[in-house]
């Protein structure tokens, strides 16, 4: 993309340059979180090294960093330039300021990952991070939802869950209850816009606004009991014993909801994070707070009373659905419930990647996954249905290809990290 | 005395001048025809100069005089009720034929090129086919039926309408087709065997050196019938057959005591989910038939509630499948005038072929048209030519591949019990006609009928192959000639995928139209320059050197609409969304120059060498010019060595070649620059033999986002040094015959040394690249051929018995990859058999037990484990013709022994609940368990008894079994879940490779002459069959087709087929 935009005339600094190196960074920490050191210095030569040595995840980290400070230093002179030349772009339309405020936004998604190596002075954790929230003149941050990279689907690129697939996956897919426990516990509304009650619960006279009524299956579930469960009859009421998603909001159209890509949610509770573990000074609470109103709002949630829409039946016609009323007070009752509030001891942590966790429902990638692999918040589920011995893996194999692709330094990088072993139950350095 | 001996002496200088040049003089050939076996004068025969119209008849005492003869030429004895024999006069003035019923003794062989050799000449491995052997118990496909009857050629008969078979010689599989000595492009659908007078198969690159980088992987040589040999200057002849196929004799077996869903439930409400596993469900897992009310897709709805109320739940649907297929039927007809002059040679032939296929509303028709005209201006100057018309046609074939598109797919893998097909025949919902159909599930699968009648998929192929020559005699001894040809190809696919029609990708089942479109053109013209000539005496030399320009345009369009506007109106100007393109163009050039050199020292040995230097137009400039040479010896010691009397006669021969070939493909998809657009069903792959620009580092363009394009770079890194691909292949082979030549026995061995080839080496993707296209990887082939022939009872006015067996075996190794790379795709090393399988397999303890999760389940590898090996042990062919006066029974049995392969139809039988034996014994049992929701089933093995986690390597090997232990599997599992368990895997549906069949079985009679007077002979009527008896470990699949891959595939039940063929000529 930089090549043929310099081949094209572009100066060399130029829009494709500076997204350029952001794409870079946001796919190497993709790619080194799931499975360690890479090859940085020697990779992408093409016929000049096919078999390039791995730098450490440390080095790659470091040069993730350095491509986020050239990144968002590149799109301010381009955006005093007035330079906004991106063609082709499907995320903001080529207005590079937006993607200034994503380029730092997800800058603080680095720090937050690298919570275990706050103290490295390479990294420089605290420091950058506390210069990023304390310069909004240098790094512009994300200021609501509109800001947000997100993939917006449509009648060409559809939401997973869309009217088309309503009957492969919508009576399959149940809901997880590491998920809707914690929505429960915590009386949280967004429960009635993701979830359908399950319909065993229907039939038993729960109400659909009875958090009671919402069930999901542990994740270490047997698969077959977990479909038996799922596939009960429960006459004219929707079948099974655990909640799906809801047919309203995920299965009447091709859109869908926006996903996240890098989320203003996340942003919030990422420098939450920072704060709460003392990288700059400022108000962890408010952060954290205005994640979570940035999720309600996300999902239409506003104080007072909103009207939530259920499927009696399971199925997804106008003539299945019904529809309950729920006041809804945010301030006044759900931030200063117990499992809510903001406290600066270790719960809060807690508190604050719970919400974040409940924030990534159905986005932001693996986001959810890693933050749980770096906190263990919240609390996942394991059991025979986890398989591998029932332990959630920690890792991902390399690629198989490396294996004779790049075979001596392929071996060199697994000793130097594992022991000699590529095994996904080992820890990465990053969780080190 | 003195003066008389000088002069004697000049006379004799003179005589051996003139010795040496008598081969190109003519000159007078007499001889005498006997009976092979009973050693009597023949009266009456046919005496003819091939090529020509010179001939005579043998007289009373069974001898003939035949004047203008050449040494070069052929003579050929032919007589009704016996086999042709050729002969070559050579040096020789008197030619006797001992001719015989029923026997073949090849003397003649087509080689490359179409050169006619003596066989003693012949130092490389051909064998040929009879075109008569395929004409009577029919194949639609031509090649489908030289299964079994050639030793080293594979063929994995394809039961599929329209379908090619697979082909593969010594293990290669891009053959190539020459008619009359000029390369064509087939698709195998366009050789109509009425016309063909012999089959030759070109077994290995010493073989077919000469036709270039088109001939590296062997050839199969058509020559095509010519003229007549009717005394009467001209014949006609007819053929038809007519055949059924009826009676399957592979057919997935199912149960139809379950219904379709999950875990024993189900209930209608939309049938896409809105219900109790009503939607995407599988056809076996749902509750018993017991005649207990559940609502169903015909159940009715009360008008006042809208809830759909239970109608008794029975088999309605009880073999749905065998009820639905239809019998096919293979009608084909021929008939053919030939006439033979002084001066001319004229065949004109028609055929059709009609072949209705199982599926209701499939068929295919194609009819064939040659014509071949030759004339000879002067004794000099001859004009040779051939014309060849096919039109395939076939308004509706059907979709086998896997998916909702697949009949197959609908019925056997997911389709349930508890619907009629008789009810289905109706298949548009009241009030909705054109717009939405009536099945029993509406998610994901199809009405079968509907599918049958309103999605229509369409082909339409048209071939036309022709070429002239002309000839001229420039000297006795040598002649040159020109030759054009051209073959060339239009074909025009459409389908019509209806209103309420889904498919894979489809799933708005708003329907579609599509059509794929392509055309080629290849034009090939040679000069050849054919010298024959005894050096000095007892040297013989046949040199052939010629030219080739080889010229070659394709282009291809695919265009699909993206969901249509109005229902039923299929044109792309009723596109919803933006029509979909894609085109293609490639044009070639290839300049060629090639000799043939045989010499001949008396009858001792003959020493052939061939050189063919290409010129490709899809190299790099530099590394686009080659030359494969060829050398061979023959030498039949029987003519020089003193032998046993048994052994009639013996050859042995030895030959090298080695070919090259680079950036050609032999076929062709719809889009060849982009991705196929399609997500579901078979893409066609025609015949191509052109440029793949692989070469060549290219964006491809894709639509990622909301129909907009976007370009994407190529992963492969490409070569400016690229150097052609290389075979190097020897052979070794001895002809024996025995007991007066009633006997034969040939054995070939070759070892086949191939690469460097041109091969995308994978390489790491950190580099940016997946794979650089790099000269690479060599392996190594070696393999024995066994053919085995004769007449053990000969007489013709009572019983004889003839045969032919064929066997052949070949292993391929991995020699070398590239330097500094020890294996290739994870799995294959230096050394190892490139036919490894690996699949899908459980985890077993060291004892060999299976290990179970706390689940009662097998645990799967996390890495594929090798199972066994995909090439058989080896193949072979038995032929045997037994006759009674004019009653004959001809009867083939053939098959391919060892090997294994993951069965494809049982895995997904299992995996939708329908395989009959989850109704059977210790399932049977559990599956009712399951109906009551009991947990019930006890799988085979272990589990861990002691909390340990399993450990497993980089290679998915167990690397902690010290710290396991074991106790016996006692975790009861409901049935349907262990099912699924255990036979999605790839172990789990193991099983041999091995089959035999009883391929064609023919009882011919011919009628008595009397009953016709003069004008119509040879009345033949033969009742026949094909695919009588097939012999497996497991029959809900025919293994023919599968000659590579580790596993099966979807496939259409295979039948019987027998009818009667009828010939006569007048």
């Amino acid at each position: 993309m930089e090549e043929e935009a310099i081949n094209a005339g572009a100066e060399t600094v130029n829009p494709y340059s500076a997204l350029g190196k952001f794409f870079r960074a946001f796919f190497y920490d993709q790619m080194t979180k799931r499975v360690g050191d890479l090859p940085l210095n020697d990779a992408l030569k093409g016929v000049e090294n096919f078999e390039p040595a791995y730098n450490s995840q440390k080095e790659i980290y470091v040069q993730i960093l350095k491509w986020l400070e050239e990144s968002n230093d590149e799109i301010a002179t381009l955006v005093n330039k007035g330079n906004n030349n991106v063609a082709g772009d499907i995320y903001f339309g080529g207005d590079l300021a937006k993607w200034q405020k994503v380029v730092n936004a997800f800058h603080l998604r680095i720090l937050t990952t690298l919570s275990s190596k706050e103290s490295d002075p390479d990294l420089n954790v605290k420091g950058r991070f506390a210069a990023i929230i304390s310069n909004s003149g240098k790094y512009p941050l994300m200021q609501g939802l509109g800001d947000n990279l997100e993939f917006v689907s449509n009648a060409f690129n559809k939401y997973p869950s869309n009217p088309d697939n309503f009957g492969f996956d919508a009576t399959r897919q149940n809901m997880s209850a590491a998920y809707i426990d914690r929505l429960k516990e915590r009386q949280d509304p967004r429960l009635f816009v993701t979830s359908e009650p399950a319909g065993s619960e229907l039939k038993a006279g729960k109400p659909a606004s009875d958090f009671a009524a919402y069930h999901g299956a542990s994740s270490g579930e047997d698969l077959a009991d977990m479909s038996f469960k799922a596939g009960t009859s429960n006459g004219t009421f929707a079948p099974g014993s655990y909640s799906f998603q809801n047919r309203n909001r995920y299965y009447t159209n091709y859109e869908g909801e926006a996903t996240f890509i890098v989320g203003y949610p996340e942003m919030c509770f990422n420098i939450a994070e920072g704060i709460h573990r003392g990288w700059a000074a400022g108000s962890a609470q408010n952060w954290y707070e205005n994640g979570i109103k940035a999720s309600f709002e996300f999902y239409g949630i506003k104080d007072g009373a909103n009207t939530f829409t259920y499927s009696k039946t399971g199925g997804k016609n106008a003539s299945d659905f019904a529809s309950f009323n729920y006041n809804f007070n945010l301030n006044g009752s759900y931030l200063t419930q117990a499992n809510v509030k903001y406290t600066a001891d270790v719960k809060g942590l807690e508190q604050i990647l719970t919400q974040k966790y409940l924030a990534f429902f159905m986005n932001s990638g693996m986001e959810a996954y890693f933050n749980w692999r770096r906190t263990g918040f919240p609390k996942f589920y394991v059991g025979v249905g986890t398989g591998n011995s029932e332990r959630i893996a920690l890792r991902w194999q390399y690629p198989f290809s490396e294996r004779t692709t790049n075979q001596a330094n392929y071996e060199s990088s697994i000793m130097a990290q594992y022991g000699g072993k590529d095994d996904i139950n080992d820890k990465i350095w990053l969780l080190k | 005395m003195k003066k008389l001996y000088t002069l004697s002496k000049h006379v004799c200088v003179v005589l051996l001048l003139l010795s040496s040049m008598s081969s190109y003089a003519q000159k007078t050939i007499t001889g005498k025809v006997i009976d092979y076996r009973t050693n009597e004068a023949l009266i009456g025969v046919n005496i003819l100069i091939v090529g020509t119209t010179t001939g005579t008849i043998s007289d009373a005492d069974g001898n003939f005089v035949l004047e203008g003869v050449k040494s070069t030429d052929l003579i050929e004895s032919s007589y009704i009720g016996y086999e042709t024999r050729q002969e070559l006069v050579g040096e020789r003035s008197k030619i006797d034929f001992i001719m015989s019923e029923g026997v073949t003794i090849q003397e003649v062989v087509v080689t490359a090129l179409g050169i006619k050799k003596d066989s003693r000449r012949i130092g490389v491995a051909i064998q040929s086919v009879d075109g008569a052997a395929t004409t009577k118990a029919r194949e639609p496909n031509a090649i489908n039926a030289l299964a079994g009857k050639v030793a080293g050629l594979t063929i994995g008969a394809q039961p599929e309408l329209l379908r090619k078979p697979n082909i593969s010689l010594r293990g290669n599989t891009d053959i190539l087709f020459v008619v009359d000595g000029v390369p064509v492009n087939s698709d195998t659908w366009n050789i109509n065997p009425d016309d063909i007078e012999t089959y030759s198969v070109l077994k290995g690159a010493s073989a077919s050196a000469l036709y270039g980088f088109r001939g590296k992987n062997g050839a199969i040589l058509v020559t095509t019938k010519r003229g007549s040999k009717d005394k009467r200057g001209f014949q006609i002849d007819f053929n038809s057959s007519t055949m059924v196929d009826n009676g399957f004799i592979a057919l997935p077996k199912v149960q139809d005591e379950y219904g379709p869903g999950d875990h024993g439930k189900y209930a209608f409400v939309d049938g896409k989910g809105g219900g109790l596993n009503d939607g995407d469900y599988d056809g076996g897992w749902g509750p018993k038939f017991d005649g207990q009310p559940i609502p169903q897709y015909d159940s009715p709805v009360d008008p006042a509630t809208g809830i759909r109320q239970g109608t008794p739940y029975v088999a309605r649907g009880k073999d749905n499948l065998t009820r639905f297929l239809e019998p096919g039927v293979l009608s084909t007809n021929n008939i053919a005038l030939a006439s033979s002059g002084d001066k001319y040679n004229f065949r004109i032939s028609g055929s059709n072929t009609y072949q209705k296929g199982l599926v209701p509303n499939t068929k295919l028709n194609i009819v064939n048209f040659n014509m071949v005209t030759d004339y000879a201006f002067s004794s000099k100057l001859k004009f040779s030519s051939g014309l060849q018309y096919n039109r395939q046609n076939s308004p509706n074939y059907p979709d086998i591949n896997y998916g909702p598109n697949s009949i197959i797919y609908n019925m056997i893998f997911w389709g349930a019990a508890d619907w009629n097909i008789d009810d289905m025949k109706n298949y548009w919902q009241p009030g909705k006609e054109g717009i939405q159909q009536v099945y029993a599930e509406y998610q994901r699968y199809n009405n079968p009928y509907f599918m049958s009648y309103e999605w229509l998929r369409s082909h339409h192929k048209t071939d036309v192959i022709g070429q002239a020559s002309m000839t001229y005699d420039i000297a006795p001894f040598m002649d040159v000639m020109v030759r054009t040809q051209v073959t060339t190809w239009d074909l025009l696919r459409t389908e019509k995928m209806p209103y309420s029609a889904g498919s894979y990708g489809r799933d708005e089942r708003r329907g579609d139209y599509r059509e794929d479109r392509r055309s080629l053109f290849e034009n090939n013209t040679d000069i050849l320059v054919r010298f024959d000539k005894d050096l000095i005496k007892g040297l013989n030399s046949k040199i052939w050197a010629g030219g080739n320009v080889r010229s070659f345009n394709y282009s291809s369009e695919f265009g699909t609409t993206d969901y249509l506007n109005v229902p039923g109106l299929y044109n792309f100007n009723n596109s919803s969304n933006p029509v979909r393109l894609a085109n293609f163009k490639s044009d070639m050039s290839v300049y060629s120059g090639y000799y043939s050199a045989d010499f001949t020292l008396k009858n001792l040995i003959t020493l052939s060498t061939t050189g063919r230097v290409d010129k490709l137009s899809t190299l790099p400039a530099g590394n686009n010019t080659f030359f494969y040479p060829s050398v061979s010896l023959a030498s039949s010691f029987t003519d020089y060595l003193p032998m046993p009397s048994f052994i009639s006669y013996g050859k042995v021969r030895a030959s090298y070649a080695n070919v090259k070939d680079g950036l050609t493909q032999s076929s062709i998809g719809a889009t060849p620059v982009s991705s196929y657009p399609i997500g579901y069903g078979e893409q066609y792959f025609s015949p191509y033999d052109g440029p793949t620009y692989q070469n060549s580092a290219v964006y491809s363009i894709v639509t990622n986002y909301n129909n907009q394009p976007s370009a994407v770079f190529t992963n492969q890194l490409n070569n400016p040094n690229l150097e052609p691909s290389s075979t190097s292949q020897t052979e070794l082979g001895i002809d024996l015959k025995f007991l007066d030549n009633r006997i034969g026995f040939d054995a070939t061995y070759f070892i086949s040394n191939e690469g460097p080839k041109i091969f995308a080496l994978p390489v790491s993707s950190t580099s940016g690249y997946t794979s650089a296209l790099v000269n690479g990887i060599k392996t190594q082939k070696k393999g024995v051929e066994l053919s085995l022939s004769g007449t053990p009872i000969l007489d013709p006015n009572g019983f004889s018995w003839n045969f032919l067996a064929n066997w052949s075996t070949y292993q391929e190794k991995l020699t070398e990859i590239y330097p500094g790379v020890e294996s290739l795709n994870n799995f294959f090393k230096v050394g190892d058999r490139v036919d490894k399988f690996y699949g899908r397999a459980f985890v077993r303890n060291p004892e060999g037990q299976i290990i179970n999760d706390a689940s009662g389940r097998p645990i799967y590898a996390p890495v594929a484990q090798h199972l066994g090996n995909i090439n058989p042990d080896f193949v072979f062919g038995i032929n045997n013709r037994l006759s009674y006066k004019t009653v004959s029974l001809s009867f083939q049995f053939d098959g391919r022994i060892g090997g294994v392969i993951s069965n494809y139809v049982q895995k997904q039988t299992f995996r939708g609940g329908r395989h009959i034996a989850t109704v059977e014994g210790e399932y049977g049992e559990a599956r009712y368990q399951d109906y009551l929701g009991v947990k019930s089933y006890v799988g085979e093995g272990v589990q861990i008894s002691n909390e340990t986690s399993l450990n497993f390597d980089a290679n998915g090997l167990v690397t902690n079994y010290g710290a396991l232990t074991y106790k016996p599997n006692d975790t009861k599992q409901f049935l349907q879940d262990w099912v699924s368990r255990y036979y999605n895997s790839d172990e789990g549906n193991l099983m041999s490779r091995s089959f035999g069949m009883l391929r064609e079985v023919v009882v011919g009679y011919t009628l008595p002459q009397r009953w016709f007077g003069k004008s119509i002979q040879n009345v033949g009527i033969s009742f026949v069959g094909r695919n009588l008896l097939y012999f497996a470990e497991k029959k809900d699949i025919d293994l023919n087709q599968y000659i590579s891959g580790g596993s099966s595939d979807v496939q259409t039940p295979s039948t019987r087929r027998y009818g009667v063929n009828i010939n006569f000529n007048f």
